[in-house]
């Protein structure tokens, strides 16, 4: 199933370029293909009340899950929604910790980020370079290999630009390091050891019947691993590390990231008096920042003792750190992690993680099989790190204190560094950066005194006086040149501010930014530089200033001003931006910001005030984030529904319309027509711009991707919430998109993908609840099952737990109201232990 | 408002903006030049990794200096700061015999570029109180100038001797200037100051600050 699927988007993917090129009316033809090539794929099944058959659950209790899978469709029948209600009130009798309800829990197994028997190595190579008074830059020593590539270009960048005039200074480049044969070969080869062990594996438990008392259906190789709804925790030793759930990569291999420091050490003894020396650390893992205070350390080790000795140390420590505890997260959970400013969201992942730790520990030791299904595992030697308990246990594992950071340390000369790691991260987030910072860099001056831009349509979407943060961000939607300049600052701010422009416009979804990133960069690579069609880099010499036809935008950090180059492309004349100058001659004056646009068609102007406030209001980072990926993710499903108001058809969505008769169509939601021209007035520019850069294409392929790993096909969750939440719907219309979601969102995924579309910041379940309010009573039972399985959701239940009073009030009444129209018996059920407590209390009462 | 208002004063008062770069070979003693002339005293320097560039006004006129390192293996960088560049400050170590032909070479390579065609060329016979070929360890030692003239025992190159060497009369459309200096002292240096600013061309290009 998986690898038919994998093929098709791609398949459509070129279908769909091609009808572009076409022209708009061919490309409606195309369009329905698309869908229903994919549709087919999709679960239309379950309709006819089957199970779709991949689902096949080795959980303990099959039975009642198939039972309630069966049930539901068929919605208006009574003993059905019964059935349904008593698996769900029996579940919520059992503790938060114990959850065992299939839809609480992830039905994938739990693994680790970086398994502990993973071969893989956090850092790849340190390197050691200096500044030789008659050479320039050299590098001194490479550890464990030679780094391909060219030695004297790294050392290069590992001295940066007035590196003399600063003791110490910090600087992040990327290296584009393609896997050569070799390299190839042994990733091969240590496939299949992995593949012999497992088979080993299975072997031995195929013999050992009663092993652990568990018998468990292994994975047999990557194809199966999805469909592989294992409950078993105990299921140890799992080096699966070969496959992934997610697109990963994108483009390529992964980056190399690299993190230097430099020291400028005075010395009267020396020829010319000082020393320059600079050691880097080589990772492919995007939180390179990390490794700071080790490179302190050992650069100042290194000047003691410039042996490559110095080097194997700091190379072992890092290499010994331990992340195995760190739970590894599905797509969708990366996303409500990401957005949530929740520090116990998935702490239970943690808790299971060590769970699993201490049971094989116990094995270890004793030898004895372990039975999680008869002795659920201790949780005395967990606790929360930095709590009470845990400063008075001193136990050996720990969950952390927030779920955004696993911690853990590394032991360098016998002291021990702690660290943070980023539990999700997203792509394109690399390092250590502040969206805040950047943000009031440049907000700050315009809003003392704003000085208008050079028009270029693309960038300049609220005319002259747009705001340099969109500016700056339609000059990476539209892949544009864009230079971060800043004359006398340390290396390391100027390149913080590029990864953090990266973060900027990706928002988490869209790709291709840190690929063409160069966080600092001098004149030494500026031959190559120029042969990046659209690049984001970081310098400090003032020269690049003065070469206008090097660059488009220009980000002068100290002074915070950006500024169009006088020798930027026009913008060309695209065919999408003729059809809608046609379809809307009354906005086609208005196009391109080239009036001085007083009114705000994008709602850029809103959305900056509202993060300014934001930012005031010290919401903090991962709120401005969230903003910027709400942004971002906007500006994407503009970009759909433009696609398909002028070309017919939009490679950016992919999916069925089966359903779109329930739930009124697909994609953004506007309140009325107007609004979308509108919108659609103030954006064709920079969509049209958008629309031949990587990011365009690779967001194309990854939505295909993620499209074939989603659950829920063919259902637009997100079009039928925001039609809860934006648009006059009539009883009728919402009845159906309450039940729509009612009948549709079951499992572990559902639910996650549900809450990905009602995130905490836009008031959450707060327009699912209203469900609870309908006149029509089938929809009120419906919402309140639904709501019921959201709040026994290992996520769900944050969610839940800030819905209002009022609305958890209701939803305990309607509850009750279902009971007792079915048996007392039921009615017992529904009317105890509730999951919110204080309500239930405050009903009895 | 403040950049208006300095403007307008610049032009009641006829100051001027030039833009100079200064270049030459490593040790030269560029650097110690343009702190010299910006902070007025001797400045332990140590090698420039890149470039250093500051502001210096003297009589009316703000000179933009460029300061650029000067290892073999950064000297190809040198023509990404040629652009508007008005007045070429070429540094020699006067007392570095062995290397003067290095310097006619990369000098002529220089100027020959079209991007430097309407640049003034200043040079500094640099160094002009040490003896040969040591200049390098003494001023890495700390020594002062006075100190270092009383080491001397063969002299450094005479303005004449290293207009010869450069073989400046070979230039055709140049106005060009030789001054003898020492960097630590300061000496030299302001009357090269002075040629530059007397001899630029009428409109400066504006330099954008």
């Amino acid at each position: 199933m998986a690898s038919t699927q994998t093929a098709r988007p791609y398949l459509t993917r070129t279908n769909t370029n091609q009808s572009f090129a076409n022209g708009s009316s061919s490309g409606l033809g195309v369009g329905g293909n698309q869908r229903t090539s994919l549709s087919s794929s999709s679960r239309s099944n379950s309709a006819s009340g089957v199970s779709p058959p991949s689902r096949s659950f080795h959980s303990p209790q099959p039975a009642t899950i198939e039972a309630d899978r069966m049930s539901h469709p068929s919605s208006n029948s009574k003993t059905s929604s019964l059935a349904s209600h008593t698996v769900v009130s029996e579940d919520s009798s059992l503790s938060i910790l114990a959850r065992s309800h299939p839809m609480s829990k992830s039905p994938r197994k739990l693994r680790s980020q970086y398994p502990r028997e993973s071969s893989e190595n956090h850092v790849e190579y340190i390197l050691v370079a200096s500044f030789d008074i008659d050479r320039g830059p050299v590098m001194e020593h490479q550890f464990p290999v030679a780094i391909t590539g060219d030695e004297h270009m790294l050392a290069e960048l590992m001295l940066p630009d007035q590196a003399h005039a600063r003791n110490q200074d910090w600087t992040i480049f990327f290296l584009h390091k393609d896997q050569n044969q070799e390299e190839e070969e042994q990733e091969q080869k240590q496939k299949e050891a992995r593949r012999r062990r497992r088979k080993r594996r299975r072997d031995r438990q195929a013999g050992i019947s009663n092993d652990g008392g568990n018998p468990t259906d292994d994975e047999i190789d990557s194809q199966e691993d999805d469909d592989d709804r294992d409950e078993d925790e105990n299921d140890d030793r799992d080096d699966e590390d070969s496959t992934d759930d997610e697109p990963e990569g994108g483009e390529g291999p992964p980056l190399i990231y690299v993190l230097n420091l430099v020291y400028t050490k005075h010395d009267k003894t020396v020829k010319r008096g000082a020393v320059v020396k600079a050691m880097a650390i080589c990772t492919r893992h995007p939180f390179l920042h990390i490794y700071k205070p080790l490179l302190l350390l050992a650069l100042e080790e290194y000047f003691k003792s410039p042996v490559p000795e110095t080097l194997s140390m700091l190379y072992d420590a890092v290499n010994e750190m331990d992340l195995s505890l760190m739970p590894k997260l599905s797509l969708l959970e990366k996303y409500l992690l990401q957005s949530s400013d929740n520090k116990d969201l998935f702490v239970e992942k943690f808790e299971r993680m060590v769970q699993k730790r201490i049971a094989e520990d116990g094995a270890d030791s004793v030898a004895a099989p372990f039975d999680a299904s008869k002795s659920p595992p201790k949780l005395q030697g967990i606790s929360r790190a930095g709590t009470k308990a845990y400063l008075e246990n001193q136990t050996a594992y720990s969950v952390p204190r927030d779920t955004h950071e696993f911690e853990s340390k590394i032991m360098y000369k016998g002291i021990p560094i702690p660290v943070k790691i980023p539990t999700a991260i997203m792509p394109e987030t690399v390092g250590d950066f502040s969206l805040v910072k950047l943000i009031q860099n440049f907000s700050d001056p315009h809003a003392k005194s704003m000085q208008p831009f050079a028009l270029h349509p693309h960038l300049t979407t609220n005319g002259p006086g747009t705001h340099p943060i969109v500016v700056l961000t339609n000059a990476l939607l539209t892949q544009k040149r864009i230079i971060f300049l800043g004359h006398n600052m340390p290396s390391g701010d100027v390149a913080e501010a590029v990864l953090a422009a990266c973060a900027l416009a990706s928002g988490g979804l869209l790709r291709g930014f840190t690929r063409f990133a160069f966080p600092y960069t001098d004149l030494t690579k500026i031959d190559d530089l120029l042969k990046v069609p659209g690049f984001i880099a970081g310098v400090t010499n003032p020269t690049f200033e003065m070469h206008p036809e090097w660059w488009d935008l220009l980000c002068d950090l100290p002074s915070g001003r950006m500024k169009i180059s006088s020798k930027i492309e026009q913008a060309p004349v695209t065919e999408g931006l003729v059809y809608f100058q046609q379809q809307n001659p009354t906005y086609a004056s208005q196009l391109g910001g080239s009036s001085s646009t007083a009114t705000d068609l994008t709602g850029d102007v809103v959305f900056m005030n509202d993060i300014l406030k934001s930012i005031a209001a010290r919401h903090g980072e991962r709120v401005i984030r969230a903003k910027w990926r709400d942004w971002v993710l906007r500006f994407t499903r503009i970009a759909a529904a433009f696609e398909e108001s002028v070309y017919g058809v939009s490679a950016l969505h992919v999916g069925g319309d089966e359903h779109e008769q329930i739930t009124g169509g697909h994609g953004f939601v506007w309140a009325d027509d107007t609004a979308k021209q509108k919108e659609l007035a103030g954006n064709v520019y920079r969509i049209e711009g958008w629309r031949n850069t990587r990011s365009y294409y690779s967001f194309i392929q990854d939505l295909a991707q993620i499209y074939t790993l989603r659950p829920l096909k063919g259902l637009d969750l997100h079009h039928m919430h925001d039609r809860l939440r934006t648009q006059r719907l009539t009883a009728a219309q919402s009845r159906d998109v309450y039940l729509s979601f009612a009948k549709w969102v079951w499992s572990y995924d559902e639910i996650c993908l549900l809450l990905t579309v009602a995130p905490e910041s836009h008031a959450g379940l707060f327009y699912l609840a209203l469900g609870l309010f309908h006149k029509d009573r089938d929809v009120r039972v419906k919402t309140a099952e639904l709501l019921g399985r959201v709040a026994e959701h290992e996520a769900g239940q944050h969610w839940w737990k800030s819905l209002s009073r009022y609305q958890k009030l209701a939803f305990h009444r309607i509850r009750r109201e279902g009971a007792d129209v079915t048996t007392t018996d039921a009615k017992r059920n529904a009317g105890s232990g509730k999951e919110g407590e204080p309500v239930v209390d405050v009903r009895r009462s | 408002m403040g950049g208006q208002l300095s403007k307008m004063m610049g032009k009641i008062f006829g100051s001027k903006e030039m833009r100079l770069l200064m270049l030459g070979l490593d040790a030269a003693g560029k650097t110690t030049i343009l702190y010299k002339l910006k902070l007025g005293q001797d400045v332990t320097t140590i090698p420039t990794v890149g470039f250093n560039v500051e502001t210096v006004t003297y009589k009316n006129v703000k000179f933009n200096v460029w300061d650029v390192g000067g290892q073999d293996k950064i000297r190809p960088l040198w023509r990404h700061y040629f652009s508007g560049t008005q007045g070429l400050i070429f540094v020699i170590d006067s007392s570095d015999r062995q290397r003067i032909e290095e310097a006619r070479q990369e000098l002529h390579r220089i100027i020959n570029d079209r991007e430097m065609k309407d640049s003034l060329l200043l040079v500094f016979a640099n160094k002009q109180d040490v003896k040969d070929g040591m200049s390098y360890y003494y001023t890495s030692a700390g020594l002062t100038c006075a100190e270092l003239r009383s080491l001397t025992i063969v002299k450094a190159m005479k303005p004449q001797e290293v207009t010869e060497a450069l073989q400046l009369s070979k230039l055709k459309d140049k106005i060009w200037y030789v001054v003898p200096s020492c960097a630590t002292t300061g000496e030299g240096l302001l009357e090269g100051l002075a040629w530059l600013s007397n001899n630029v061309k009428a409109p400066p290009a504006p330099v954008k600050k």
